[in-house]
């Protein structure tokens, strides 16, 4: 899994235009995470894919947008996944391992789930 | 104290597309532009009023690539906006430079589908360079003033602007029209450079294939340099037709799937092939894993983003094709030469200029194509529209001198030829200005005629008419068994002659060979827009034809005499 990390402008817009570049390089995303950040009027992207050939591929294409200052993937040394679970318990938050956090999925069988992966 | 200055936003438009020395516009008003039209009344900027705004976007873009200055067209919004996507799609994918405003209602209704209400932006997002939506009158001066900044900037491009109504109703300040812009420089990276001289110093069988790239930057004469430098052989793509002397007997013409044989030769027996402002498409390689597969290759473009885009692994330079030649030239030490290929590809060359003077009847495509050769001035400009008549213009035209070839390369926009002329001349009013035209494609823009005769635009139109979508035909008849399907335009087809001199312009039809060269003579002496109907036969195919996705070893000849081997 590949982490790509984007400082882009805060305005609207900015996420079509990104999204739309992996639409077109036909790159599906596994996790986004899309904030404010140190600088004002800036947000950082944070997203995951799985092949790391089309993250090359489609970088330089996200370098060259307008609202784009930077764009580079991350070292990360291990993948942890998180995940917010409903059931009839009722609600529960996870964090782990991927495996782990699988696992745990697979055998409380929630009625709704929601899982990231999560890179560090 | 200082008293602040305020105007109109549709005044601050104007303003500031006059400070842009923007000359002549092509718009269509409508609802949403009012504001901005009634200002206009008061402009010294010249303005075309298209029947369409497809043609706006073409007219801009025909502009823009003769002037080398954004071309700005208009279009109101919802269905404005829509037909004028194509033409920015056009422009995008040949990377030429054009402002393209769209009106757009108020932004207290947008989003709730008002009357003539379309999602523009998002419409245009994909097929233009960047664009904007202007929600905040106070941005909106150095909105436009960095819509122009980017589509110059690096690798040209389409810059799309989107204006409600109340933004044109808005109050703007002199400060905020007085605000100074910058948009980010493109990044040069020439550490590669070392490599490339290596390569090129040690080539036995050197090549140079130019792209779009260099008849943007205007690299022909450097390129030339170079290749004498190097005893290369330079081969164009469409999108460089005209960039370097066609007439030079090292200059071996247009590649690809309708090339000349001699040029794809050169492609695919060059040891090292120095591509420089091109991004490689599937109509220039053929079938990709093959295409250099033996070669050595050195990209130089301005995007980094088409370094290994297609073809992958090898020294990429990224900057514009104008300063990395020169840079190459200058770093050039030991100039190995490579007399053999030099002479090898001269006399190559020669044996491919066959004659094409073709006397037989029905009138051949060629022949209309060789006359025109032979008679236009040396600072004509061809356009073309999509399908045969481009490519037999491609392959059969001959650009030297200050001529120019002006056709869409990327999008295949059928329609483009016309409007582009129109823009053009517009654009060089004292050269001679030829749209060479197929019937399927004048169908689809033929109301600019009346354009061209209300702003008295004297452009020539030879149409190579053959009462079929021929292209589309002749992959019919090669790939799907000759079962021919939507391609005949059945009878009676429109009288060419009649429609238009209907609309005021001037015309004739000509069947027969021998009436070919004068046709053209009086043509180009007219001083309205002028249209020849050159009946062509229509069993002609344009040959030879490297099929999709495949390999030069399986061109279909044709007529094409060539007997250099192998490609």
């Amino acid at each position: 899994m590949e982490v790509m990390m984007l400082l882009v402008y805060d305005q609207p817009g900015v996420m079509q235009r990104v999204m739309g570049e992996f639409n077109r390089k036909r790159i599906n995303v596994e996790t986004i995470v899309v904030g404010k950040c140190e600088i004002p009027d800036r947000a950082r992207i944070v997203l995951s894919i799985m092949d790391r050939e089309k993250a090359l591929n489609v970088i330089e294409h996200i370098r060259a947008l307008q609202e784009v200052i930077e764009c580079d993937l991350v070292d990360h040394s291990r993948h942890e996944a998180y995940a917010l679970l409903s059931s009839k318990e009722g609600l529960c938050r996870l964090t782990g391992s991927v495996q782990e956090v699988e696992e745990i999925i697979s055998k409380s069988q929630p009625e709704r789930y929601i899982q990231a992966m999560n890179a560090i | 104290m200082r008293s602040v200055l305020v105007m109109k936003g549709a005044r601050a438009a104007v303003e500031l597309l006059e400070k842009q020395n923007v000359e002549v516009m092509f718009g269509i008003p409508g609802g949403v532009l009012l504001p901005f039209y009634d200002e206009l009344v008061q402009s010294d900027i010249r303005h075309v009023l298209p029947r369409h705004e497809q043609c706006a976007g073409h007219m801009a873009d025909g502009y823009a690539r003769v002037s080398k200055k954004p071309g700005v067209c208009v279009a109101t919004s919802g269905p404005g906006a829509t037909n004028l996507v194509t033409g920015v799609a056009t422009a995008f994918m040949d990377s030429s430079p054009l402002i393209a405003i769209t009106g757009q209602v108020a932004t207290h209704v947008l989003g709730n589908d008002a009357f003539q209400e379309a999602d523009s932006f998002s419409l245009m997002m994909p097929v233009t360079k960047h664009n904007f939506r202007v929600v905040d009158p106070k941005l909106f001066p150095e909105t436009i003033k960095k819509a122009f900044l980017i589509a110059t900037t690096g690798r040209y491009g389409p810059v799309h602007v989107d204006i409600p109504v109340d933004i044109f109703l808005a109050e703007i300040t002199d400060e905020q029209m007085e605000k100074e812009v910058r948009v980010p420089k493109p990044k040069r990276n020439l550490e590669g450079l070392l490599d490339a001289i290596k390569l090129m110093e040690n080539a036995e069988r050197p090549t140079i294939m130019v792209g779009g790239g260099v008849t943007w930057s205007r690299a022909g004469p450097e390129i030339m340099r170079l290749a004498e430098m190097l005893m290369a052989p330079v081969v164009t793509t469409l999108m460089a037709k005209g960039s370097v002397p066609e007439n030079h007997p090292m200059v071996l013409g247009v590649c690809g799937m309708h090339g000349r044989q001699v040029a794809n030769y050169a492609l695919n027996n060059c040891d090292v092939l120095l591509a420089i402002g091109t991004r490689f498409s599937d109509r220039v390689t053929g079938k990709l894993s093959e295409f250099g597969a033996k070669t050595k290759v050195v990209h130089v473009d301005i995007d980094s983003s088409e370094i290994g885009k297609n073809v992958k692994g090898r020294v990429g330079l990224v900057g514009d094709a104008w300063t990395v030649v020169n840079a190459l030239i200058a770093g050039l030490q030991k100039r190995k030469k490579a007399p053999t290929w030099r002479q090898r590809i001269i006399d190559l060359n020669k044996e491919c200029s066959c004659d094409y003077n073709l006397k037989s009847e029905p009138l051949k495509p060629q022949k209309v194509i060789y006359e025109l050769s032979k008679n236009l001035p040396d600072d004509a400009i061809v356009t073309t529209e999509v399908g045969q008549n481009q490519m037999w213009a491609a392959h059969f035209y001959k650009c030297y001198g200050k001529r120019m070839f002006i056709t869409s390369g990327g999008l295949g926009t059928m329609g483009f030829g016309f409007p582009a002329a129109l823009g053009a001349k517009i654009a060089r009013p004292k050269s001679v200005v030829v749209d060479i035209a197929g019937d399927g494609s004048l169908q689809m823009v033929s109301q600019e005629f009346a354009t061209a005769v209300e702003n008295d635009i004297p452009v020539v139109v030879a149409l190579l008419n053959n009462g079929w979508l021929g292209m589309v035909k002749q992959w019919q008849k090669l790939f799907y068994g000759s079962r021919y399907k939507a391609t005949q335009f059945t009878v009676p087809t429109p009288n060419f002659v009649k429609l238009a001199e209907a609309y005021g312009a001037e015309a004739i039809r000509v069947e027969r060979p021998s009436e070919v060269a004068e046709a053209i003579q009086k043509a180009i002496k007219s001083d309205v827009p002028f249209l020849i109907d050159f009946v062509v036969d229509p069993e002609e195919d344009v040959l030879p034809m490297t099929p999709p996705g495949k390999t030069s070893a399986d061109c279909i000849m044709g007529r094409c005499p060539w007997k250099g081997g192998v490609c």
